[in-house]
């Protein structure tokens, strides 16, 4: 895990998927807010982010994470988490991001929950 | 009581509002609040002030500029201020905010101020209900998962033996509970030898200098003022406050969890509090018992693999010593070897050669444990393979050397003393390499010591050895031996030395050989009074009769 979080952005139609890589914390939650604002603005539909590098978040990073569902929400999009370490797993479902954001174990099966009725996301 | 034309405007107003309401949710209350308030009363600009912890600060202004000025004292009834029109939003007897109009008619102020003030007021104290509302939530949020965290922490730490997950676990919990910036975690063995060192964010200090750090054992000191732990002295120039705890057990210290700069939302570095302090110390005292559990299993590991080592090296060594003694007319042979728990690298043999001739040897390799007895086996494959081919003494030891430096690691070598006797002449002919001195004692006593004829084998290219003969008269009595003896401590230290080895040989020589080398073995035991030796110890003596 690196230092400070980079924030790596892959967009395939309307699903854009964020590889997060080091601490979510008021850096990375702020860099994270910037992106799926910017994303959103570009016509996203569905945010997913990919926590496979990140082993650590703080309180001012989940609640940047709120704010960012809460945005996504009243766009009608969707946001889903995937790849959670097991304590980052049970943090977000104590800190409620889990009542509003999916959370998958893999990022195929966060795509394949993303993909429109009857279409099934693919790799570019 | 609200006047009829008064509460047409109420609900005109409760209609404009509507739509910001339920459909811009995305753009922040305040700046929809101006923005209707001003198309609605027909104001060129509306101006909102909201309390931010004690003081009012514009939250918005429709024109999205810098607004007036609040007046001075704040009024607390609607009034107008120059070409401002302020009306406190008031609801439940408490002023939530300031709303300033600019161009108003005159004759819409009392109508402005009781539908303006009402609802807005109403709308922001709700807002702020809300928004303390989903704080607390968060608070509660986050306290409990401190407490499902640190059970967490317990359960993980409790089957958790491998001490760089362990330390990774309690360094990133502790960083990310405590809002930390930045942490390091340093662990320390008995002796003050670094055992895990991690950080995040930067490291707050070598780790070299945590080791000195005077913190009270499992209770964390918090310093906010500048980055200096008090009770350490210590200066971080890497961060601004810090927050640290020494991990202890039973006043042992084992390391030291440090966490610094506390974030905000604002970008700010916030002060460590004293339930961060708490959280800490409780990372740390659970983190102590679980560090010392995982410590004690790597240490109960690595010995487990030392005995299993040394348990190999032993047999390889057993099998390579000779089972019996030969039995060669003209001499009286008797030969020992003690290995100690570390097993050296000693090797004693015998070759019975053509014309009732007898060679031996005693060697001392290099290293101990499986290396060493590797290495013994080595030589114990080259002696056998050359002795019936080499023409010399000193031929035997060169193409022993050549073996060595072919099929041995390198910085490999031994001291070896080869004799070969000759029974019926006496003639005996050795080459020492780089060995202890042998003592050959004449039957009336007379000493002599056989010094080394050359550097020990394997240890200089292109070496030479010199071979060197005696004659050994009937009676006389020939000792080789390995450092291991002369070498051995008393409890202060103490070598037993060649002299006492000489004395007890010279004394002795009338004895079986069998008998005097268990008695030299036996001096030597109590000399060390039971303490550990580190060396094989290994005595021939080689009579002849």
């Amino acid at each position: 895990m690196s230092e400070a979080c980079k924030i790596t952005v892959e967009r395939r139609d309307d699903v854009a998927i964020f590889w997060t890589d080091g601490y979510i914390n008021n850096q990375g939650g702020e860099e994270i807010a910037r992106q799926a604002y910017t994303q959103l603005e570009a016509g996203a539909r569905a945010l997913i982010l990919n926590l496979e590098k990140t082993r650590i978040v703080n309180s001012i990073g989940i609640s940047i994470l709120i704010e960012v569902l809460e945005k996504v929400m009243d766009r009608k999009g969707t946001l889903a988490f995937c790849a959670l370490t097991p304590t980052i797993d049970k943090t977000f479902r104590i800190m409620g991001l889990a009542q509003y954001a999916a959370i998958y174990p893999t990022l195929e099966e966060a795509l394949k929950a993303a993909a429109p009725p009857g279409e099934t996301a693919q790799r570019p | 009581m609200t006047s009829a034309p008064a509460a047409a405007r109420l609900g005109e107003f409760w209609k404009a509002l509507a739509d910001p309401l339920r459909a811009r949710r995305e753009e922040p209350l305040p700046r929809r609040l101006v923005e209707t308030a001003a198309a609605w009363s027909g104001a060129r600009r509306a101006t909102l002030y909201m309390r931010e912890k004690d003081a009012w600060v514009q939250a918005a202004c429709s024109d999205e500029q810098e607004g007036p000025a609040l007046p001075d004292p704040i009024p607390t009834a609607a009034t107008s201020a120059g070409a401002v029109f302020w009306v406190p939003l008031e609801s439940e007897g408490e002023v939530h905010g300031h709303l300033g109009l600019e161009g108003v008619s005159p004759e819409d102020t009392e109508e402005l101020a009781l539908s303006v003030g009402f609802l807005l007021g109403a709308l922001i104290a709700a807002h702020r209900l809300s928004r303390l509302v989903k704080e607390a939530e968060f608070e509660v949020k986050t306290r409990l998962l401190e407490l499902e965290s640190l059970y967490d922490l317990g359960l993980s730490l409790g089957g958790q033996l491998d001490l760089a997950a362990l330390g990774d676990e309690v360094l990133y919990r502790s960083i990310s509970l405590t809002d930390a910036g930045k942490g390091t975690l340093v662990l320390f063995d008995d002796g003050g030898k670094l055992l895990f060192e991690r950080s995040l964010g930067g490291d707050l200090l070598p780790a070299d200098r945590f080791a000195s750090w005077r913190l009270p054992d499992g209770e964390a000191v918090i310093n906010n003022a500048a980055a200096t732990v008090p009770t350490a002295g210590e200066r971080l120039s890497s961060c601004q406050k810090c927050l640290a705890v020494a991990i202890s057990v039973l006043g042992r210290r084992l390391g030291v969890l440090a966490v610094a700069d506390k974030e905000s939302r604002d970008g700010s570095v916030l002060d460590f509090t004293a339930t961060d302090a708490r959280l800490l110390s409780l990372f740390a005292n659970q983190a102590a018992a679980a560090i010392e559990t995982a410590r004690l299993h790597k240490e109960a590991i690595e010995k487990e693999r030392i005995e299993r080592e040394l348990e190999l090296a032993a047999a390889i060594q057993r099998e390579i010593l000779p089972r019996s003694l030969p039995e060669i007319a003209g001499v009286e042979l008797a030969a020992a070897n003690l290995p100690t728990r570390q097993v050296g690298g000693d090797y004693y043999d015998f070759f019975p050669l053509s014309n009732g001739r007898l060679g031996f040897l005693v060697a001392d390799v290099s290293g101990k444990g499986v290396p060493a007895a590797l290495l013994v086996s080595t030589v114990h494959a080259a002696v056998h393979l050359s002795i019936d081919e080499a023409k010399t003494i000193v031929e035997l030891v060169e193409r022993i050397d050549r073996h060595l430096r072919r099929y041995a690691a390198t910085r490999k070598f031994l001291t070896l003393f080869f004799g070969i006797i000759e029974p019926e002449s006496g003639a005996l002919r050795y080459v020492s390499a780089g060995h202890n001195p042998a003592l050959l004692v004449s039957a009336s006593g007379t000493l002599e010591r056989l010094d080394s004829t050359g550097v020990p084998v394997g240890m200089l290219p292109h070496a030479s050895w010199r071979e060197e003969t005696r004659t050994m008269q009937p009676g006389d009595l020939l000792a080789v031996y390995t450092d291991g003896l002369t070498e051995a401590v008393d409890g202060s230290d103490e070598e037993f030395g060649l002299e006492r080895l000489e004395r007890g040989i010279a004394e002795g020589r009338a004895l079986p050989a069998k008998r005097l080398c268990d008695e030299v073995l036996l001096k030597v035991a109590d000399f060390a009074r039971g303490m550990p030796q580190y060396d094989d110890q290994t005595l021939l003596l080689l009579r002849r009769t």
